[in-house]
């Protein structure tokens, strides 16, 4: 048994190439453990900083959970669609949905969201609705992030070619800090009249941010890294996320990177948007930039952000906003919470329902042109939707086998 | 010697599996058109393990249903015994099947009551450790017109299958005194844990119920039930409680509506789930599933191989029909299995067809062809 087990082994040298000797103990694991690690399983695997206890993953015969948080507005009918989509072509994915009511001031159902996130270790979210004004009340959007700590937060903008717009071919991401900066929620009144806000930058969160623009620009095969700051007038705070950036930034080499300064690149972005490529900036100016990207190339109905902490994953439209008054009236556009879902697959390792999904997203917008008002269509958002199922059913029909 | 052997030979195999393990894909068209020609639709490969006894009876039973539903689901069947093992095939050939395809549907395996060889794992055992396919699940349920002592069960059990008093580890160290070693780890322990809260959560259950001896075996057990209690701080809205395991067969027999979702190690998830079963109709009726992190392998709940039937068609083949019916809805198969699952009631509901073990006269033929009527009055 042994000697014949040993002529097998023997007999594939290749074998010990192709493993990764950094990966080799965890594929040993079992021979049940796929020879590719997804990016799930990466991040399960390599907690980085903030030791947490690991729960195990909820991995189970080839199904992962998954946390669905449908927000308010256009949240839930979009969420629909999503499910509709999933079910059509069979992705592996159970959903567990927490619904989180928008009028009830204490943060009971936040908190359930949050440990559910925590044990499922990915999210796909809409946007939550914070009804509450009241000061002691924090945005429930931002609780979540801080308390699952999700310091980066990535978008991808790239121009869909089939809706009308100034300028074509864009394709650029933005990874943004996405727990402190000016969302440090400190604020006071000192004296009567005098409110003061704080901005907190640390030398650690910002390492952790600029180290992952260089690895995901390294990873995507990208050029460039642009970091974004005022430093020009915050020269501390900023000062420090540019002088982090740059200390990175020699130990990727192959990789160029440059500054600029925030209202400059406003002014670029809207003149001359290819220049640029991966871009870095903190909280509040991500918040803009991304909003101005998506302004450019036809709205908040298209893209998809992504938040990633060291254990867990939350993915969402990428603009962030709630789409309260369209709710319910069959005209939202789909098409970004489709693409937070594809992007979940991807991180989950499924990658032949992502494409699928995604060539059908690009068919229907690029070529059949069935589109919302909000990006020059007339279709209401089940007939984009139908559109999709309709072209995925085409994609799998011709082929034989998806193995 | 034999111990180091068996290790090196358990390090080489994994080293070999790499290779072929690959991600699969569960796909299917929901609304599959049944008249179109098949090449183009989207087949699902499913590796098929007859076992011993009564079991290739069963399967194919489950296979004939599946032809007349017309489901496009594909066998790749594998004869795989440890008490033929000359024709056996061998264990990398299965493991690699069910990991390349991502679920089995499987038979019972008998296994010698001791060992000839000096072979402590037993077939089911290599198998289950080759997978990594920790969680065992058996979903005990009432069913229609089948008379019982108890109405209305309903309840999971959940077994940690890999570790425990399964652990393999014997020996006599002084003639005349043996050894075993249970062996409970805190990774393990939490994996199942988290995986029966999970599964409550996903099935929408209320309630975990952590199934143990800590009263006794306060290390071992003992870890085992922090470990539960540890994840079940991530679980707020499910309640959960501890029983211990004597006490927990004592309420089964005498109220098991109590039950709702249940959680064990090795040895007690194997006791429960066979005093569970008895309690609903036996070994025909309760299915079961096993999972490791990517593939499931779904068989009977309580795993008997009915020797003294085999050949006489008179085997109760619901439990593998259930089985196959969970698989379809597993590999995203939902119409089909609901479509099987109604026809096993309706046939259980009009209680004409019913094999000896349900009081009836009818043959294991007789009853998958009522099965296979019924599906086409859907």
């Amino acid at each position: 048994m042994a000697a014949r087990l040993l002529s097998r082994f023997s007999a594939r040298p290749e074998l010990r190439i192709v493993v990764k000797p950094e990966l080799r103990g965890v594929v040993n694991f079992s021979a049940a453990a796929p020879a590719t690690l997804s990016d799930f399983d990466v991040q399960h695997k390599t907690p980085v900083v903030r030791k947490q206890h690991l729960v195990p993953k909820a991995h189970y015969g080839g199904r992962h959970a998954v946390t669905m948080l449908q927000g308010g507005g256009i949240g839930p009918e979009c969420m629909g669609y999503v499910r509709d989509i999933f079910k059509y072509i069979g992705a592996p994915i159970d959903f567990e949905i927490v619904h989180i009511d928008p009028n009830v001031d204490n943060d009971e159902d936040v908190k359930y969201a949050i440990t559910t996130i925590k044990r499922n270790g990915v999210c796909l979210k809409g946007n939550i609705e914070t009804k509450s004004e009241a000061a002691y009340v924090t945005s429930r959007n931002v609780a979540l992030r801080n308390e699952l700590d999700m310091y980066a937060y990535v978008m991808h903008c790239k121009s869909f070619p089939g809706v009308d717009t100034r300028h074509r071919d864009i394709d650029i991401h933005i990874v943004r800090q996405n727990t402190e900066g000016e969302y440090a929620m400190l604020e006071h009144e000192s004296v009567h009249g005098v409110i003061e806000s704080m901005k907190v930058v640390t030398a650690s969160n910002s390492e952790r941010v600029a180290r992952f623009a260089f690895e995901f620009a390294k990873k995507h095969g990208r050029k460039k890294v642009t970091t974004i700051h005022k430093a020009n007038i915050m020269k501390l705070s900023d000062g420090l996320f540019l002088e982090t950036s740059k200390r990175i930034a020699k130990e990727y080499p192959d990789i160029e990177h440059n500054d600029m300064i925030i209202d400059n690149c406003c002014m670029q972005l809207v003149a001359k948007p290819h220049q640029f490529d991966v871009m870095l900036m903190t909280n509040l100016y991500g918040s803009i930039v991304s909003n101005l990207v998506c302004g450019l190339m036809g709205g908040a109905g298209l893209h998809s952000g992504r938040n990633y902490g060291d254990h867990y994953a939350v993915f969402e439209p990428g603009t962030r906003n709630t789409g309260t008054a369209i709710a319910g009236k069959n005209i939202a556009n789909p098409i970004a919470m489709i693409n937070a879902s594809v992007d979940m697959l991807e991180h989950l390792g499924h990658h032949f329902h992502a494409d699928l999904i995604r060539k059908s997203v690009d068919k229907t917008i690029n070529v059949d042109k069935i589109m919302t008002p909000d990006i020059g269509g007339t279709a209401s958002s089940t007939d984009v939707v139908k559109a999709i199922i309709d072209n995925i059913d085409l994609y799998m029909k011709n082929k034989v086998s998806f193995h | 010697m034999s111990l180091l052997n068996r290790n090196v030979c358990r390090a080489l195999m994994q080293g070999s599996y790499l290779v072929h393990a690959h991600k699969g894909v569960h796909t299917t068209a929901v609304k599959a058109d049944k008249n179109q020609s098949s090449s183009t639709e989207g087949r699902i490969k499913c590796t098929l393990i007859p076992g011993d006894g009564v079991g290739p009876e069963l399967v194919y039973s489950v296979q004939e249903v599946f032809k007349a539903a017309n489901i496009p689901v594909d066998f790749e069947s594998f004869f795989f015994s440890e008490v033929n093992p000359t024709l056996s095939a061998p264990l990398e050939d299965v493991v690699n099947s069910i990991a390349r395809n991502k679920c089995c549907i499987k038979g019972i395996l008998a296994t010698p009551d001791f060992s000839h060889t000096g072979e402590l794992q037993t077939l089911n055992m290599k198998l289950r450790n080759a997978l990594d396919l920790y969680a065992n699940v058996v979903h005990v349920k009432s069913l229609p017109n089948v008379k019982c002592r108890h109405h209305d069960v309903d309840c999971i059990i959940i077994r940690e299958q890999t570790e425990g008093e399964y652990s393999a580890l014997e020996h006599e160290s002084v003639p005349g005194v043996v050894e075993c070693l249970k062996i409970i780890t805190a990774a393990k322990s939490e994996r199942i844990a988290k995986f029966a809260f999970d599964y409550a959560i996903k099935m929408g259950r209320k309630k975990v119920t952590s199934v143990h001896k800590a009263n006794i075996m306060k290390l071992g057990d003992g870890l085992f039930l922090r470990s539960c209690e540890e994840i079940s701080k991530l679980y707020p809205r499910l309640q959960f409680e501890k029983m211990i395991v004597d006490n927990a067969s004592m309420q089964f027999v005498s109220n098991p509506n109590q039950f709702d979702v249940v959680v064990t190690p090795n040895l007690y998830g194997n006791i429960v789930d066979n005093l569970a079963s008895g309690l609903v109709g036996g070994a025909g009726v309760v299915a079961g599933a096993s999972y490791s992190a990517e593939c499931a392998v779904f068989e009977q709940g309580a795993r008997h191989i009915f020797s003294g039937a085999v050949g006489k068609n008179i085997a109760n083949p619901t439990a593998m029909l259930l089985c196959s019916a969970n698989l379809l809805a597993h590999i995203n198969l939902h119409p089909y299995s609901k479509m099987l699952k109604n026809a096993i009631n309706k046939v259980l509901t009009d209680g004409k067809v019913r094999t000896k073990d349900l009081g009836g006269q009818s043959t294991t033929k007789d009853f998958t062809n009522a099965v296979i009527h019924c599906l086409h009055d859907h």
